[in-house]
């Protein structure tokens, strides 16, 4: 696990060798031009700022050293010091001293050198400014040639990696394309090379995708001091335990999900966990549990929020649904218990009765699960009256590409997330009923809304027959079962195609807001596939139910 | 409402410091500048409630980056975090209407303690 400290640690050193590489060609400047006063300023700051980072960290010695120096520089500066040939000798033994101690840091085999005799001779130039009469002892070296060496850590803007993650999704496209296009002419040459750009470019992918993993732990470990704050402010006693802090994830996935989850926190402490008399009274103890840990599950990291309070009630839930006009109350009592628990992710929704400091400002879980789905994940919910609730997000590890079901509807290409795909069944057309202006089947003990592609996509305005058999084409019909939000819908496509990693690109303007379209991909025919935005297609169909 | 504080110092490992401190604190970090022609901007783009300054970067003194925040807007809270041997400065500052000042290194405690009665 990566810690707080390790972290402060690895900027603490990456900051104080580009210290140590500015002060050591400022002090060869200043040889040339002693009089500098700009460079004079310039290696003040480095030594002060080298002081007090190192201070603030715990590597005294350095401290130590760079205060002397410091205090040195600045006496040469209000020309208190002159910058005589000692002078000079001692500060660039200083420098050097302090280069080794910095560069040295992370080796652990490292032994200090002694050096009395330099922290003697600093003592000495700064305490007796005529430094005509100075009389320096010679340092002695422990080490001959001096060691090159750079920092093996670089910082890098998360803007850069963005960009590089783009290219290689175009890169991605032109790479499928030429593969296809290398069966198509089968010559033996292009089908070696493009075999091997295949590879390289996924090698490249992932390497990209590998730079932009940051540890959740980063994110994790901001929250026993918020948890604290919540349950002081709830004036409830919470036990929070982090597992799974190492677990990788993209950057800007974790960026997205950070307010999310803090929400999740804040609703586990206030709305779940019940007061510590209330808790004791029912046997369990005073004080509550939250859980918050990361898992990698395949391609996906599962982060759960899971606390023993007092779970989700769901009569309440019924009640909740049918006074705010969901759905009526015949049909409330018909749904499954994980369907009836989904509706705390739509707008609007809420079950809490009195507002605190920190839960029920109007913020709902709505928005908490439109997070998620912006970055193709999904977000579930379990819980048990009494026992506790838990949260769970799956998320992809990566942003750019993903997995996706590719087929055909009316002779134009499209595709699903596999993150949002069930199962593909194919049934008879006497297996499809005509309920209302729906289709409906019994698929695997369940009653599923089954939607005609081709007839939602292409039939004209104000014609669509969505409970019609008859606009269906042959006997049998291929179903791709969707999933969003514990609902599932069926939709018919007129062929299956094949699974395929696929780089999703978001629609430009004018028809970036046509809501069944998530985006859309180049295949390497060359042919345009639009993604089709699962969540968006199933929020309509539910709500027409 | 969070109150929104900018950053200025030189040291990317002060400034993330600082920020991780504040940010774990419930404050809102609206800006990191690491000189003083980027802290004016940002101080003018950003507006915070409280601009915590180091005295020593490199283009400018912080002094004069507290009388531009000063000039533009005399109301915004400046506090100083400085290191010892700074002492001079840091006077002067305060005589210039910086509210406190912070020594490094820093605690926490000390850190959240200045801040919190500077935005009271």
């Amino acid at each position: 696990m990566k810690s707080r400290e390790q972290e402060y640690r690895e900027i603490f050193v990456a900051e104080a060798l580009e210290y140590y590489d500015a002060l050591s060609r400022h002090i060869s400047e200043l040889e040339k031009s002693p009089k500098d006063e700009k460079l004079l300023a310039e290696i003040f700051r480095l030594l002060h700022n080298l002081k007090a980072n190192a201070k603030a960290i715990g590597f005294i010695n350095i401290s130590d050293l760079s205060h002397k120096l410091e205090t040195a520089f600045g006496l040469i500066r209000n020309k208190e010091l002159n910058f005589s040939d000692e002078v000079v000798t001692v500060l660039f033994d200083g420098v050097d001293m302090l280069g080794e101690m910095i560069t040295n840091l992370d080796n652990p085999n490292y032994k200090e050198a002694d050096n009395q005799v330099l922290l003697r001779n600093l003592d000495l130039i700064v305490e007796a400014p005529d430094s005509t009469a100075l009389e320096v002892d010679k340092v002695q070296r422990d080490y001959t040639a001096k060691n090159l060496s750079l920092s093996d850590l670089i910082y890098i803007q998360i803007k850069k990696l963005d960009h590089m993650m783009n290219l290689v999704g175009e890169l991605i496209i032109d790479r499928d394309r030429i593969l296809s296009l290398s069966k198509e002419i089968e010559n033996p040459d292009l089908a070696v090379v493009s075999s091997h750009l295949y590879r390289i470019t996924e090698e490249l992918q992932f390497s990209v995708m590998d730079a932009r993993l940051v540890n959740v732990g980063t994110l994790f470990n901001k929250f026993p001091r918020i948890v604290r704050d919540i349950a002081v402010a709830e004036k409830k006693q919470i036990h929070l335990e982090i597992t799974g802090q190492d677990i990788q994830i993209d950057r800007n996935i974790l960026q997205i999900i950070t307010d999310s989850l803090l929400h999740l926190v804040r609703n586990a402490i206030t709305h779940g966990i019940e007061p510590a008399e209330e808790r004791v009274k029912i046997g369990k103890e005073a004080e509550g549990n939250v859980w918050l840990s990361a898992q990698n599950d395949r391609d996906m990291v599962n982060i759960k929020l899971r606390d023993d309070g007092k779970g989700i009630d769901l009569n309440d839930m019924k009640k909740a649904i049918v006074q705010r006009g969901f759905l009526t109350s015949d049909v409330v009592n018909d749904l499954r218990e994980s369907e009836i628990l989904s509706y705390i992710f739509e707008p609007g929704f809420s079950l809490a009765k009195e507002i605190t400091e920190f839960s029920g400002r109007g913020v709902g879980l709505d928005v908490v699960k439109n997070a998620i789905d912006s970055i193709g994940g999904r977000l579930r919910v379990e819980s048990e009256i009494g026992v506790g609730t838990t949260f769970t997000l799956h998320l992809p590890t990566s942003i750019a590409v993903k997995g996706a079901l590719l087929f055909e509807v009316a002779g134009g290409f499209f595709a699903i997330p596999l993150m949002h795909t069930d199962s593909v069944v194919a049934l008879q057309n006497h297996q499809l009923h005509e309920v209302g202006d729906m289709l409906v089947a019994e698929i695997m003990n369940e009653t599923i809304s089954v939607i005609y592609l081709d007839e939602l996509l292409n039939a004209p305005e104000g014609q669509m027959r969505l409970g019609d058999k008859r606009v269906l084409k042959g006997t049998e019909q291929n179903i791709i079962i969707v999933t969003y939000n514990n609902r599932k819908l069926g939709l018919i496509v007129d062929k299956l195609l094949r699974q395929q990693d696929i780089v999703i690109k978001p629609l430009n303007k004018p028809v970036d807001n046509i809501d069944i379209y998530g985006g859309v991909t180049l295949l390497g025919t060359g042919k345009v596939c639009l993604v089709l935005d699962v969540p968006a297609i199933t929020r309509y169909f539910i709500s027409k139910r | 409402m969070k109150k929104r504080i900018l950053i200025v110092d030189d040291s990317f490992y002060m400034r993330t410091m600082l920020k991780n401190m504040l940010t774990d604190a419930g404050y809102e970090v609206v800006g990191e500048a690491p000189n003083g022609q980027t802290a004016l901007q940002l101080a003018k783009e950003t507006n915070p409630d409280l601009v915590t300054l180091d005295v020593i970067l490199p283009d400018n003194t912080g002094l004069d980056v507290l009388k531009g925040i000063k000039q533009d807007n005399p109301d915004m809270k400046v506090i100083i975090v400085s290191a010892v041997g700074q002492e001079v400065i840091v006077n002067e500052a305060i005589e210039h209407g910086a509210l406190a000042y912070i020594v490094k290194p820093f605690s926490e405690e000390k850190v959240l303690e200045t801040v919190g009665n500077a935005l009271k």
